[in-house]
């Protein structure tokens, strides 16, 4: 049995402060939903609030077909695993995984079953007798999950589970929750800060911002069409560069001018604003050096090469183009050195542009094959004035998008 | 090959440890923390000296020993009555303050209450009070509610002017309690009533413990109120019986006085044996959070 989760236009405030602000999203049922935005951006909160550990001001929060504005935690049978852990540490790790069996009512034959298959999947099974204490981190850590696997619940709610581990021991615990999600299909909401967490989990993304959704997309086409500079600049490691720019004419053509270049911009973007003041974005893997660029890449750049930061497989080279810092790839040991001079290739159909001003995306590409929704399939409010509420159509169609993980089954 | 090399040592041999320089400072700290530790030293070796002395006084010396001081203690009524009274008047002094600073610092731990920083200061600055300002007015209370000479509405006061420190040291006990087990707890499906008996108690159980004990203590020792507020021998507990000892009960015997001083001080002695097991971190939250 699979349950969606939906928010309607929740706002949570804390006095002065608003922590969450008008709030519009479905989750599908059985999905992996990463939500992610840097610190204080109502995340925590968002999720708190499902769990029924804030109460959200305004708007409604369903949990499947059920209103659960007002249900204490104990009955929304949601299970979370909370970025501290928070084992009991008066208890062995037996009773910490049957606690919330125990507190259902569930039978010691049922209780005794039901922890050793779930130590057995996370191979808790010689730990039992020991307490939190005992435990390394990334023990711990599996407790924590394995308190919230074993309630077999309808919604698993994972607050930054991975942040107190240790690099190796993060991209091993990645693979698991990706591995138990395949395998038990419970409705996750995933909060974190780490945007490579959620691109490589998520089978969709919501990125917030200042207690706003800014867009909710899968990976890919958060990546590749972002509705705004924030959600371009989150996602992507390294960031996005930014320049100034200015839309014009040439030839009956629209084109754009930044960094010294103009290039007509591509037959099938779609524009949303005529002219004026722009901010270009370059994603720093699309801007290659010239002599390992392919053919593509019809533009262009002379820069100053300021540091060369080699990462083994590939260089970042963040120089200088016109007074403007832009960060490039470069294939490893290209030999270029700083304060040389490098020219740099850029595919324009790459560019993204955005409003000066509002920082909204004006330019939206044709989306690769096998998406076939442009705009995000959730949804999100980017911006007060072309807002207002967000329909209920677009919630509609959520449910219908398959989530990556329906396709896989 | 170096010309050093280890060898198992031998069985009978020493190793010499270098000589370690000791400061200035670090000498002369522990000089006058020594002369201050035998400061408070002398009162304790003379009790004890002067109850195992067939010929007691003021000065400590050398004792001839006997058992006769204990032989005599023992054998008067009023003080084992005095133990009696004085294990009533700690006992239900620290079983009220024990229950209600619980049942206070809980929601002053966790909930919301306006004015609740107010609240705490005012409890400070009531824990700060001397307690033998109110006795005067509080007698006169207790006269026209006939309340004297009773161990329960003595220790009735004595829970009440022990309340306000004991609620600040169990709050500090909970706050350390991370909050978020309960919530936890309360995830997990557990009720109030579960996640207070099987996460919240077993964990305040090192803080119960203290306040507990330092309540009783505090009251054990407790003089100028029962004093005050009881008159009949068989009510009186230990201290005021010490006081008597050393004037009411004409000639001044010595040796008596050490040796229910010795008696009575056991109880506390053994409290704090066991009270410092929690101060130095035997519990601890490991594992807890992060």
């Amino acid at each position: 049995m699979l349950t969606g989760i939906r928010f309607e236009g929740v706002y949570k405030l804390f006095g002065a402060e608003t922590a969450v602000e008008d709030l519009n999203l479905a989750v599908n049922a059985g999905e992996f939903l990463v939500l992610v935005g840097p610190s204080g951006c109502g995340k925590t909160t968002t999720l708190r609030m499902l769990a029924g550990l804030e109460r959200p001001s305004y708007g409604r929060i369903l949990i499947g077909d059920k209103l659960v504005n007002n249900v204490s935690p104990r009955f929304r049978d949601v299970a979370m695993v909370f970025q501290s852990y928070a084992l009991y540490p008066h208890m062995k790790v037996y009773d910490n995984l049957a606690f919330g069996m125990r507190a259902r009512g569930a039978s010691k034959d049922v209780v005794a079953k039901r922890v050793k298959e779930t130590a057995d999947v996370l191979g808790l099974g010689h730990l039992l007798k020991r307490r939190p204490s005992e435990l390394s981190g990334g023990q711990r850590q599996r407790v924590a999950l394995g308190r919230a696997l074993i309630r077999q619940p309808q919604v698993f709610l994972m607050d930054e589970p991975l942040s107190n581990l240790d690099a190796g021991l993060r991209v091993q615990m990645r693979a698991e929750l990706s591995r138990l999600h395949q395998r038990f299909r419970v409705t996750t909401i995933y909060v974190t800060h780490d945007q490579v967490e959620a691109m490589t989990m998520g089978d969709r993304i919501a990125v917030m911002d200042s207690g706003r959704l800014q867009q909710v997309d899968a990976p890919e086409t958060l990546y590749d069409n972002p509705v705004n500079k924030f959600v371009a600049g989150f996602i992507g490691s390294p960031r996005m560069n930014f320049v100034k720019g200015r839309l014009g004419s040439s030839g009956g053509m629209t084109s754009v001018s930044f960094l010294g270049i103009t290039t007509p911009l591509e037959s099938g973007a779609e524009l949303t604003a005529a002219d004026g003041e722009v901010t270009v974005g370059i994603r720093p893997e699309d801007l290659m050096w010239r002599r390992s660029a392919g053919a593509d890449c019809t533009l262009t750049l002379e820069a100053d090469v300021d540091v060369v930061e080699p990462m083994g497989h590939e260089a970042y080279v963040t120089a200088i183009c016109k007074g403007e810092t832009v960060t490039s790839r470069f294939p490893p040991r290209s030999g270029v050195r700083t304060q040389e001079r490098v020219e740099l290739a850029l595919n324009p159909a790459r560019l993204h542009l955005f409003d000066a001003q509002s920082g909204n995306t004006i330019m939206q590409r044709p989306v690769a094959a096998g998406v076939d929704t442009l705009r995000s399939v959730g949804e999100a409010r980017t911006d007060d004035a072309t807002g207002g509420r967000p329909d209920r159509q677009g919630q509609q169609e959520a449910r219908r998008v398959p989530s990556r993980s329906e396709e896989i089954s | 090959m170096s010309a050093v090399q280890a060898r198992p040592l031998a069985r009978n041999e020493l190793i010499v440890v270098p000589y370690r320089r000791v400061s200035t400072a670090a000498m002369a700290t522990n000089v006058v923390l020594i002369l201050l530790g035998l400061f408070f030293l002398l009162p304790m070796l003379w009790m004890i000296f002067a109850s195992i002395d067939s010929n007691p006084d003021w000065a400590i010396k050398i004792p001839s020993p006997t058992f006769a001081n204990f032989a005599d203690v023992l054998g008067r009524a009023d003080a084992i009555s005095s133990f009696r009274s004085s294990l009533i008047l700690a006992g239900t002094t620290t079983l009220l303050t024990t229950v209600l600073s619980l049942l206070t610092a809980y929601p002053l731990s966790r909930m919301h209450i306006p004015f609740k920083r107010s609240f705490m200061l005012v409890i400070l600055f009531a824990a700060g009070l001397p307690v033998s300002m109110l006795v005067v007015p509080v007698y006169q209370m207790y006269v026209y509610l006939g309340w004297l000479d009773s161990l329960y509405t003595t220790a009735l006061f004595l829970a009440a002017s022990s309340l306000p420190f004991a609620i600040w040291l169990m709050k500090n006990f909970i706050d350390a309690v991370p909050v978020e087990l309960e919530q936890a707890a309360a995830i997990d499906g557990a009720s109030t009533f579960r996640i207070l008996r099987e996460v919240v108690l077993p964990l305040t159980v090192p803080g119960i413990a203290v306040t507990a004990i330092y309540t009783f203590i505090n009251a054990w020792g407790a003089f100028i109120i029962p004093f005050v507020l009881t008159y009949s021998p068989e009510n009186q507990p230990g201290p005021v019986e010490i006081y008597n000892f050393m004037g009411s009960h004409g000639l001044f015997k010595f040796g008596d006085l050490a040796v229910f001083s010795l008696l009575f001080s056991v109880p506390v002695i053994v409290l704090y044996l066991f009270m410092s097991r929690y101060f130095s971190g035997a519990f601890n939250f490991g594992g807890a959070v992060k």
